[in-house]
């Protein structure tokens, strides 16, 4: 068997545990700009295509210190965290500051960043949220060409119709390869830890696109067909975090309760990588199109679509991954999964599929306690399982 | 080995050793004339509840002033948060708030969506026990049940990115069985150099995308209804609209007087009326029997608050549960609360942008400077703006537990408001429609040490 870790695992983990450092050492290296994004929906081809490097923020493992005279204690992790790394001087890096999502709390921590530093360039082009009115593609190509104008008055470098095709192309293909470890994750042709998973997909939203591409590639090269995994473990689809990642303690503590995570549609997961930028046709429209792909492909509870329900598409998911079950890791004080989870639950549980909350922080992790309710919760779905 | 301990002696009822509150005289005045305001707004809703017994068209809405627009439709409106506030101000949130629990909202869900989702189960939970669309006689009682079912929803909700989804998910409780119309609001997030408020290129370009979405509001009320639009009666709401918002203004700025006639607290018992009441010679009585009365105070020289040593502003949203008690306790302290984001930055607070030839882009404009669809920039504008004009010592910022929209500049507009006028300030916590969030001890020992902190800066000017 091929270990995919040994063929440039290490360099990914390490952009993913310190994103700011792989901007530093980038910047240095090419004497370009950094411009940092905000998840959920940002098209980093465009700015990929005036030769920056487009980042998006992540939350840092740092305890919050200064950001907790700037933002209330009651918002999100994600939010506390990028308002603190502004305020501590960790996103001097950046050169710029591009959003599209309208994110109540997000927006808090946008205007700390504008606050704390303000001769950097920061520009809102705040994407519809509502998906499925007849102005909605519309108003989404508009900002699409706002955020065009603004990133290339930021590089000085003008976007043409050609080169963000390339960089469309660049993007997709690194989509496809994660896309083809989630594949065979979910039909046992590799094991691969939902930890390792959030490596490869949050590096990705950190590194040169082409250069985790090649590490990708040289991942999956004769990687070999794993032996299945054992059929006790009870198979699980993890489900929530719209913005930041889950921290990897908690999904390997998850996983050692006898539990194969078979699926997700965690930001930094499925949902990420889960729809392609047309290649054909006007490369700026086609950015738009992505974005209203996208909540068809996988429906964010941030999104209003009538036609669309991420409760159905979560169930449709759990069929084709055989998954028993699903915990929902919900970060404190997230607005969209506070409102959203009831209905979640209820379709779950018309269902009899077990469904397990865990809330998360930004600071520790109640381990035993978590630990006791997914043993609970598996030996639940054990015994379902044997009765059946 | 037990430990051996002494018997008590000592009694453990401690109370006696307690320091006791004496009964503290009431030292606000607050404005007569509001009384009209509650007795149109009880009015109001009780003729809501009957809506479907006379046969009419129920819209739910949440965030904006869209009624004007169904008021010309021959519509009944329910707004959300006004139904949330009113139950929290009538200390009636629980029913509601319990059934949002038991669906599984989570406390720390913004309270007026909860409340109101609450609502939505009680009220669906009557439909779904075939009582012709009206919550049954056995929870009568309880006005949280009382709500008709809606004909159809409408969502424009400025600011927040909360307020869509709570209506998707509304839409969700009553079984996506009723046509849902969102119109989307982008926040003036000044992303440009000319940007300000009521200025710069994005202020000029946004609303006119509004105002193409209103128009395809009232196309779908029009589809729903069944019945052509009445833009005469439109411009006609705006015209009493326009006439009331501009006697509001200008009795406000009459509070710029010192010691002040009317406090924050008044003008937040007149947010019903300017923000939801029907348009009509009525709403203009009132604010002219309410800008009466404040000019009559001058004459006589009446001051809301006893002994007037402080002049604070508010920021954050209203707490319902406690408008009495807050009115008292500020008062109690000598502090005026002259002014606040939430009532001088909200509801038609800009007449002059109404025009009656064409309303839409009036109501455009107005719902885009919601106080909470603005970027910091314009924010701090606008609240140093009043502070001037109100001669403002402090700012009580009300750190609302479960609306993340009203509290994101928070603690920056403190820091600006002391660095560019030498403004004091002090949070203290609370909620729009949860009393379980409000601490007494942290409003109790921030005022303090805010107006001490105003009392030294004022020796220290002395000297």
């Amino acid at each position: 068997m091929t270990d995919f870790r040994l063929r440039g695992f290490s360099r990914l983990q390490a952009a993913a545990q310190d994103p700011i450092g792989y901007a530093r050492s980038w910047k240095a290296r090419t004497g370009r700009p950094v411009i940092g994004s905000f998840p959920m929906n940002f098209p980093s081809e465009l700015v990929h295509a005036t030769g920056a490097l487009p980042l998006i923020v992540q939350e840092s493992r740092t305890p919050i210190t200064e950001g907790r005279s700037l933002l209330p204690e009651f918002y999100c992790s994600y939010t506390r965290s990028v308002a603190d790394q502004a305020a501590v001087g960790e996103l001097d890096v950046f050169d710029a500051f591009v959003l599209a999502d309208h994110c109540v709390q997000l927006l808090g921590a946008a205007d700390v960043i504008r606050w704390a530093k303000p001769e950097t360039p920061m520009h809102f082009a705040q994407f519809i949220s509502s998906m499925d009115d007849p102005w909605s593609g519309a108003q989404v190509r508009d900002k699409v060409d706002a955020l065009r104008v603004e990133v290339e008055e930021i590089v000085g470098v003008t976007v043409t119709p050609e080169v963000l095709g390339a960089s469309i192309r660049l993007f997709n293909s690194n989509r496809r390869l994660l896309r083809e470890f989630y594949d065979r994750r979910k039909s046992g042709a590799l094991r691969i830890s939902a930890g390792e998973l959030q490596v490869l997909v949050k590096s990705s939203m950190v590194m040169d696109i082409e250069e985790h591409t090649s590490i990708l590639n040289d991942m999956l090269d004769g990687l070999d067909v794993d032996s299945a995994a054992p059929a006790s473990l009870v198979r699980l689809h993890l489900s929530g975090h719209f913005c930041a990642p889950p921290r990897v303690e908690l999904l390997d503590l998850i996983e050692e309760c006898g539990v194969l995570v078979v699926n997700d549609d965690l930001y930094h997961g499925t949902r990420y990588i889960s729809t392609d930028v047309p290649e054909t046709g006007d490369p700026f429209d086609a950015l738009a199109t992505w974005y209203l792909d996208r909540n068809v492909s996988a429906p964010c509870g941030t999104r209003v679509q009538r036609n669309v329900d991420w409760d159905s598409y979560l169930v449709a998911s759990l069929e084709d991954s055989r998954a028993d079950g699903v915990i929902t890791l919900m970060a404190k004080f997230c607005e969209p999964l506070m409102l959203y989870y009831p209905e979640l639950r209820r379709v779950l549980d018309d269902r009899g599929i077990p469904v397990l909350l865990i809330e998360t922080e930004h600071e520790g992790l109640a381990a035993e306690s978590v630990r006791t309710r997914v043993e609970t919760f598996v030996e639940r779905i054990s015994r379902k399982k044997v009765a059946a | 080995m037990t430990l051996e301990l002494p018997p008590t002696r000592q009694s453990l009822d401690l109370s006696a050793t307690k320091f006791i509150t004496p009964e503290k005289p009431d030292k606000s005045n607050r404005l007569a004339s509001t009384k009209a305001g509650g007795k149109m707004v009880a009015q109001y809703w009780e003729n809501i509840f009957t809506a479907k017994e006379r046969g009419k068209h129920v819209v739910w809405y949440n965030g904006t002033a869209l009624n004007p627009i169904f008021q010309a439709a021959g519509l009944e409106w329910c707004h959300g948060e006004a139904f949330s506030a009113r139950l929290a101000a009538m200390h009636l949130e629980g029913p509601a708030q319990a059934a949002g629990e038991e669906y599984g909202y989570i406390g720390e869900l913004c309270s007026y969506a909860r409340t109101h989702l609450g609502c939505a189960v009680m009220t669906q939970k009557g439909i779904t026990e075939k009582q012709s669309g009206i919550v049954g006689m056995v929870d009568q009682d309880e006005l949280a049940a009382k709500l008709p079912s809606p004909d159809f929803f409408v969502n424009a909700y400025a600011g927040c990115s909360t307020g869509q989804q709570w209506d998707a998910m509304t839409y969700r409780v009553f079984g996506k069985e009723f046509p849902l119309f969102n119109v989307s609001l982008p926040m003036i997030w000044g992303n440009k150099k000319d940007s300000g408020y009521l200025r710069g290129s994005e202020w000029e370009k946004t609303p006119l995308y509004v105002e193409e979405q209103l128009k395809k509001l009232i196309e779908f009320i029009e589809y729903q209804t069944k019945t052509p639009f009445d833009w005469d009666a439109l411009s006609e709401n705006m015209y009493y609209i326009k006439k009331a918002s501009e006697l509001r203004l200008e009795a406000m700025a009459l509070c710029a007087a010192a010691p002040t006639p009317a406090t924050y607290w008044d003008w937040v018992a007149s947010i019903a009326p300017i923000n939801f009441l029907p348009a009509n010679q009525l709403l203009v009585d009132y604010f002219q029997g309410v800008k009466d009365e404040i000019e009559q105070r001058i004459r006589d020289n009446v001051s809301a608050v006893a002994n007037e040593r402080y002049r604070v502003y508010f920021d954050g949203i209203m707490n319902w549960n406690k408008l009495g008690f807050l009115t008292r306790k500020f008062a109690e302290y000598d502090v005026a609360v002259v002014a606040g984001r939430y009532t001088h930055d909200s509801f038609w607070q800009e007449p002059d942008l109404i025009d009656l030839d064409r309303p839409l882009l009036g109501m455009a404009q107005h719902y885009l400077i919601c106080p909470i669809n603005h970027g910091l920039k314009i924010m701090e504008e606008l609240l140093l703006k009043r502070c001037d004009e109100y001669g403002i010592d402090g700012i009580a910022f009300h750190s609302t537990r479960t609306c993340r929209a009203m509290t994101n500049p928070q603690h920056i507009l403190a820091r600006t408001a002391e660095r560019d006028r030498g403004i004091k300030s002090f949070f203290f916590e609370g909620d729009v429609a949860d009393a379980s969030f409000y601490k007494d001890e942290s409003l109790e020992s921030g005022l303090v040490a805010m107006l001490e902190s105003i009392d030294q800066q004022r020796s220290k000017a002395r000297v």
